[in-house]
């Protein structure tokens, strides 16, 4: 069971209080009819599933209520970092001192 | 042994708003808005929980519920936001005794020494989500939806017994 | 006094007799003894049969590593536990045990001529002759195998005991008691920090217990461990847990303990749990789990008598036991040695010291010689003899590896090997931390850690009390530096300190044929030598693939004794270095762990949670029948006299069609949206329009996935402008409020609304049928109840009955309707008051089945049954649900998606059995043509069926393939007993399809 910062609350919580919630930094368009049948499936289905970092949702539904990103490591399962919903993905070679 | 009461209903409600409205809610209220989540401020009767970072549980006497909505409805136009009565949502027990922390920790996750003396968090009891409040050391309220509260309160029981058998 | 006790010696305590049973017979203990312990005081060795072969098999260790001496154990009335460790189980007044895997008896077993035919069942055994013919697969095979496999018998009553568990936070966990987890105690104790430190046996001190002549600081070693527990146990940073296992370290430092409270208690407390699960999370671990001694590969190894060397020291100085009367020593490690001279101090005679090595530290040669031992160095065992206890063991010398001169024969009642040590890695390996092979000890050391972790003692292969006592201090205060505290490793003086060193072999050499040989690895599998051999040959290449093939270290013991061996062997066999080999992995539990304990709380009433409406006790008291609707529990129908369930519906459904029936709704989900722009967020949620919706006026709701599929529904008031009361499926209630949360938060955190759930904050009684009016009108205040004045659907604030009730006109039925909600504490008062008044319109309760009756003649779909996350609005009928004049809303833009216009979907529509009587089950297929060949092509399926008592015949609705293109043709439901054909009708609308009885 993993610990979680959460970014609102500022504390290092029980997964337990946590639920996952899909892939990060994918906004839904403003105009969907604009989107092509394509681009419109890619909005839907289309994730990036990587060996290695991994910018995701998480809420804090038992604690604080907040949806909020993390960057984390799909082969340790550890996270990187975590950061409030709608800021920019983090610098992650800052984090890891590599490349993501 | 540790004590587990219900206590009676007051009114409670949950509150939402915008930073930029606490001021003018804490005035409406009586009460200033605590802003650190988990943080718990009271003025007489009437007491407020901030639970995220635009909401708050505030309690208040049965006597008083009328006008509470009635201050908040006064600041409605200039100060959008949400107040929801809840007081019969939920069912609160005191919990309380010198192995009152231990008895929880048979259902909270959370390390109870982030659970402050003065301040509450929502987070779970065994699997039911709960609000859980540190009044002093070894007092605690719990405050779980009324449909779960036979789960939660039977557990309390369960593990409580395992004090008197000193196990 | 038993007799091979020795007066006085030991830890149990002697003026404190104990009885208990072994397969029946009255075995005299002591307070302290384990099952073992006592068995050997008595002179029992043989105490079980052996898993393949049911060779006779004795106690081979002291500890939680035992792969033989499992046995069954009863603590009372239907507490029954098969395969309990007789090493690990205490002794107490009334404990009785059995022997395993043995018919009729222990001594007289038919299924050892299971031994006889040894070389039928040899690695891979299962997979080579449980291959054909296909048709004894399941016939033959299986009941075979299912007979043969296990050891003891399950327990055949319903377990009696409870179990607990608790989240723990501290600042280190000290896993292991023993002398390096005790110096990390008392280091990491003394800086202050919140200290757990937990050891599976019944009391600290790991192998000093065993060790009494070793002195630290001035003292014994047992009164070093008297005063240093005292002082860890006088610290209020320091919880002390003995008898608690760790049993598997997880992410981030959070470490499971199995503590067991009770299984040593004659009677326990009252309401005592019998275990409880610890979830720890430490912010420093030290693993002092210490080692395991390894056996040595030899013919006959695995006879009653045959021991760790090391386990007969524990007997004999924790126990005060001596586990025979002469012994004989096989070793390739110091540490058996002095054994022997425990053991000869303590008057058994040590006939023969052999040891592999050719070069042995003289001073313990010397001293063996003075004592009388016979030496033999660079020597070999060849084989034992003796069948249910060894009586003499054959040596010979050895040469370059090989046996090089003539045997003799040493006799004995006991041999005690000794392969060397191996750390017990298990719970650093949890954490994925990596190992390395550590050449010069032949042992895997812990390596690259993954967690904030410490390693200590003999767990990284530190010998002797000394360097072990300085390792646990020193990982103690590198734990103490991490938390950011100061706090010196404690230090201590030791003296008389037995040190000492080895090698680790393969199996040990043999003049004899290789293939007879029965020379044990894995003891709780049966698994030898030969087989490791065999499995190379077969071609195994991977180390895993040799653990599968030959079982070795699959047994409940995960091969602590086994692993090394088996990859010496194996190594060896390959032609490979031992760490191009590997070792297989160690996975959680470190030792067999019951469902009790990982249940912990959740048994019987417990075993989840069952959400209880207010109105549910008068249910119960009516003799309702309940069914569970996600947490909650429902009453389905209310049964009078000897109803069933469908002449109870048939009743409930009449009345309230007829008069006015009753029924409990308050499970339905209820969110408040609050706020200057709930209009525009309910715009974008929901597929309807509620723009033009006004104050007091309610819309039926329904709510897509962002993929167009139908998610939940529900009828939605709007209470002022900026107030809406959302209701959705009883099911469906967090899932919803967390997509609108999920949209609020992060797609559209400009919009000023907000969210609350309401669920509980009402109870809700929903009244339906021609007189639902009359009922209710003279009971409300403030609120003209008029069709004219209030009409379907809409919502308001009254008193109903003095009570403060949010009353919405709305139906699920067809019928006149309300929905009477109410603040949950009035809830049953409520249902009585109306219980009360509507008995002059006979006044009927019904539950869900009769409410799914009733929605289903007016072809009303329920999410998640006539849905099922594929269905679109249109597949179901419900278009008209849709704000088309809207530029967006959730799930929208799939509306278009080329697979959602698509022909060929699945449509909701009506179904009609050509008999009337007929009622399709729900969930059957449904074809075109019946005499088409199998496999069919199937066009749908029946989601809802039910008699309707209204029609008088059968109703359905399916999801079938272009289902509204087919109204008034058959369609076919093939079913075990013939094929029923059925009538489409395209729309689902059975029962008053004007709508007219709405509007009363």
């Amino acid at each position: 069971m993993l610990l979680i910062h959460c970014p609102y609350c500022d504390k290092e919580l029980p997964e337990l209080e946590f639920a996952y919630a899909g892939e990060a930094h994918i906004a839904r368009p403003v105009d969907p009819s604009a989107l092509s049948d394509d681009e419109w499936r890619d909005f839907l289905f289309i994730r990036s599933n990587p060996r290695g970092t991994h910018f995701e949702r998480w809420r804090h539904i038992h604690g604080c209520g907040r949806f909020f990103n993390a960057a984390r490591d799909t082969v340790t399962d550890k996270f990187l970092t975590t950061y409030p919903a709608g800021e920019a993905r983090p610098d992650i070679s800052k984090l890891t001192g590599s490349k993501a | 042994m540790v004590e587990i009461t219900r206590l009676p209903e007051e009114a409670r409600f949950s509150f939402r708003v915008a930073a930029g409205g606490v001021a003018a809610a804490s005035k409406a209220f009586g009460v200033d808005l605590p802003t650190t989540i988990g943080g718990m401020a009271a003025n007489g009767s009437r007491r407020a929980l901030c639970l995220g970072p635009d909401e708050w549980q505030l309690d208040a006497a049965a006597s008083e519920r009328d006008a509470v909505v009635a201050a908040f409805a006064g600041i409605y136009a200039d100060t959008p936001h949400s107040l929801v009565e809840v007081t019969d949502r939920e069912f609160t027990y005191q919990i309380s005794g010198e192995q009152a922390e231990e008895l929880l920790t048979v259902g909270v996750p959370r390390d109870m020494a982030l659970v402050t003396v003065g301040s509450g968090t929502r987070t779970l009891f065994d699997t039911v989500p709960a609000i859980l409040v540190r009044e002093a050391d070894n007092r605690f309220t719990l405050s779980v939806w009324r449909s779960f509260a036979p789960h939660a309160e039977e557990l309390l029981h369960i593990a409580n017994k395992e004090f008197a058998a000193g196990l | 006094m038993s007799a091979f006790r020795i007066a006085g010696k030991g830890r149990v305590n002697h003026s404190k007799p104990v009885r208990f049973t072994f397969d029946g017979k009255t075995v005299q203990a002591l307070d302290g003894d384990t099952v073992a312990s006592a068995l050997l005081a008595n002179g029992i060795h043989l105490v079980g049969r052996s898993f393949k072969y049911h060779r006779p098999r004795g106690i081979l260790t002291a500890g939680s590593e035992e792969p033989n001496a499992l046995v069954g154990t009863t603590r009372g009335p239907g507490r029954f536990e098969p395969n309990t460790r007789a090493t690990m189980q205490e002794v107490f007044d009334g404990l009785k045990t059995e022997s395993q895997n043995r018919w009729p008896s222990l001594t007289m077993d038919i299924g050892s001529v299971n031994d006889r035919m040894h070389k039928l069942f040899s690695a891979g055994f299962y997979y080579k002759t449980f291959m054909w013919p296909r048709s004894f697969w399941d016939k033959v095979y299986e009941p075979f195998i299912r007979a043969a496999a296990g050891l003891g018998k399950s327990p055949t009553e319903e377990d009696p005991d409870h179990y607990a568990s608790r989240f723990h936070h501290c600042d280190v966990l000290i896993v292991g008691g023993g002398a390096a987890g005790l110096a990390a105690a008392l280091t990491a104790g003394r800086s202050g920090a919140s200290v757990v430190l937990v050891d599976e046996q019944s009391e600290l001190g790991g192998s000093l217990l065993s060790e009494p002549s070793i002195e630290i600081d001035g003292k014994d070693a047992w009164s070093w461990l008297d005063a240093t527990v005292a002082e860890l146990s006088g610290m209020a940073n320091v919880r002390i847990m003995t008898r608690t296992t760790a049993i598997g370290y997880y992410h981030q430092n959070m470490v499971g303990l199995c503590q067991k409270l009770t299984d040593h208690m004659a009677t326990p407390p009252a309401d005592a749990p019998r275990e409880r699960l610890w979830r720890v999370r430490a912010k420093q671990v030290v693993l002092a789990q210490g080692a395991s001694e390894k056996p040595l590969v030899f013919d006959g190894n695995d006879r009653p008598g045959v021991m760790m060397a090391g386990a007969a020291q524990t007997y004999l100085n924790r126990f005060g036991v001596t586990v025979g009367r002469y012994a004989a020593v096989v070793t390739s490690h110091d540490s058996a040695w002095y054994a022997a001279f425990d053991l000869l101090t303590a008057g058994v005679k040590v006939n023969a010291i052999v040891d592999t090595r050719a070069q042995v530290d003289p001073t313990l040669v010397d001293s063996a010689r003075a004592l009388g031992i016979d030496v033999f160095l660079s020597s070999t065992v060849t084989g034992t003899s003796g069948r249910k206890r060894v009586t003499s063991m054959t040596v010979a010398p050895v040469t370059d590896g090989k046996v090089s001169g003539g045997s003799h024969v040493v006799a004995c009642d006991t041999v005690l090997m000794c392969g060397g040590w191996t750390p017990n890695l298990h719970l650093f390996s949890h954490t994925k931390g990596s190992l390395i092979w550590d050449d010069e000890n032949k042992v895997y050391l812990p390596h690259e850690k993954t967690e904030e972790c410490q390693v200590a003692g003999a767990g990284r292969a530190v010998w002797g009390i000394a360097d072990t006592l300085k390792d646990g201090a020193d990982a103690g205060a590198a734990a103490v530096k991490s938390l950011g505290k100061s706090g010196a490793a404690v230090t201590f003086t030791v003296s008389k300190d037995r040190t000492g060193s080895g090698e680790t072999h393969r199996e040990l050499p043999t003049d004899g044929d290789p293939g007879s040989a029965r020379a044990f690895i894995d003891f709780q599998n049966d698994v030898q030598a030969k087989d490791i051999r065999l499995a190379v040959r077969e071609g195994m290449k991977s180390i895993e693939h040799v653990k599968r093939y030959t079982t070795n270290g699959m047994a409940t013991d995960q091969g602590k004794l086994s692993n090394i061996n088996g990859l010496m062997i194996a190594s060896d066999a390959l032609g490979r270095d031992v760490k191009q080999v590997g070792l297989t992995t160690f996975r959680p539990p470190y030792t067999p762990t019951t469902f009790g304990a990982l249940a912990g709380y959740h048994k019987d009433g417990h075993f989840e949670i069952t959400r209880k409406t207010t109105i549910d006790s008068w249910a119960e008291e009516k003799g309702a029948v309940f069914e569970p609707v996600a947490l909650f529990r429902r009453a389905r129908y209310f049964p009078q006299g000897s109803e069933d369930m469908h002449a109870a519906v048939n009743r409930e459904c009449k009345a309230t069609r007829t008069s006015l029936g009753m029924f409990d709704a308050s499970t339905l989900g209820k969110i408040e949206v609050v706020g200057p722009d709930a209009v525009e967020f309910m715009n974008r949620m929901y597929t309807n329009p509620w723009t033009k919706l006004q104050p007091g006026r309610c819309r039926y709701g329904l709510l897509l996935g962002e993929d167009g599929y139908i998610r939940d529904d529900g009828v939605i008031g709007r209470l002022t402008e900026d107030r809406f009361h959302v209701t959705t499926t009883t099911g469906g209630a967090p899932r919803v409020l967390n997509m609108m949360e999920d949209y609020l938060q992060t797609e559209w955190p400009d919009l000023k609304v907000w969210l609350t759930s309401t669920t509980e904050q009402w109870a809700v009684v929903a009244l339906n049928g021609p007189n639902a009016r009359k009922l209710l009108e003279p009971l409300v205040e403030g609120l003209d109840i008029s069709d004219e004045a209030f009409p379907h659907m809409s919502v308001a604030d009254c008193t109903v009955g003095g009570l403060p009730a949010r009353l919405f006109r709305v139906s699920f039925t067809g019928e006149l309707g309300f929905e009477v909600n109410v603040p949950a504490r009035y809830g049953l008062q409520l249902w009585e008051m109306l219980w009360e008044a509507g008995q002059q319109y006979d006044i009927c309760p019904y539950g869900t089945e009769t409410m799914h009756v009733l929605r289903a003649e007016k072809g009303y779909i329920i999410i998640g049954q006539d849905t099922d996350g594929t269905v679109t609005p249109d597949d179901a009928g419900i278009s008209w649900a849709i704000g088309k004049a809207k530029p967006d809303f959730v799930g929208k833009r799939s509306l278009a998606r080329p697979d959602l216009v698509a022909s060929g979907r699945k449509q909701l529509i009506g179904l009609l059995t050509v008999d009337p009587k007929t009622v399709l089950e729900e969930g059957a297929q449904i074809v075109d043509d019946p005499k088409q060949p199998i496999p069919m092509k199937m066009l749908g399926h029946v989601t809802s069926s039910y008699w309707s008592e209204a029609l008088g015949r059968s109703i359905a609705m399916a999801v079938v393939e272009d289902g509204r293109a087919r109204d008034g043709k058959s369609v076919y439901i093939p079913m075990p007993n013939g094929v029923i054909e059925a009538t489409v009708q395209a729309s689902t609308v059975f029962y008053d399809p004007e709508g007219a009885r709405l509007k009363l």
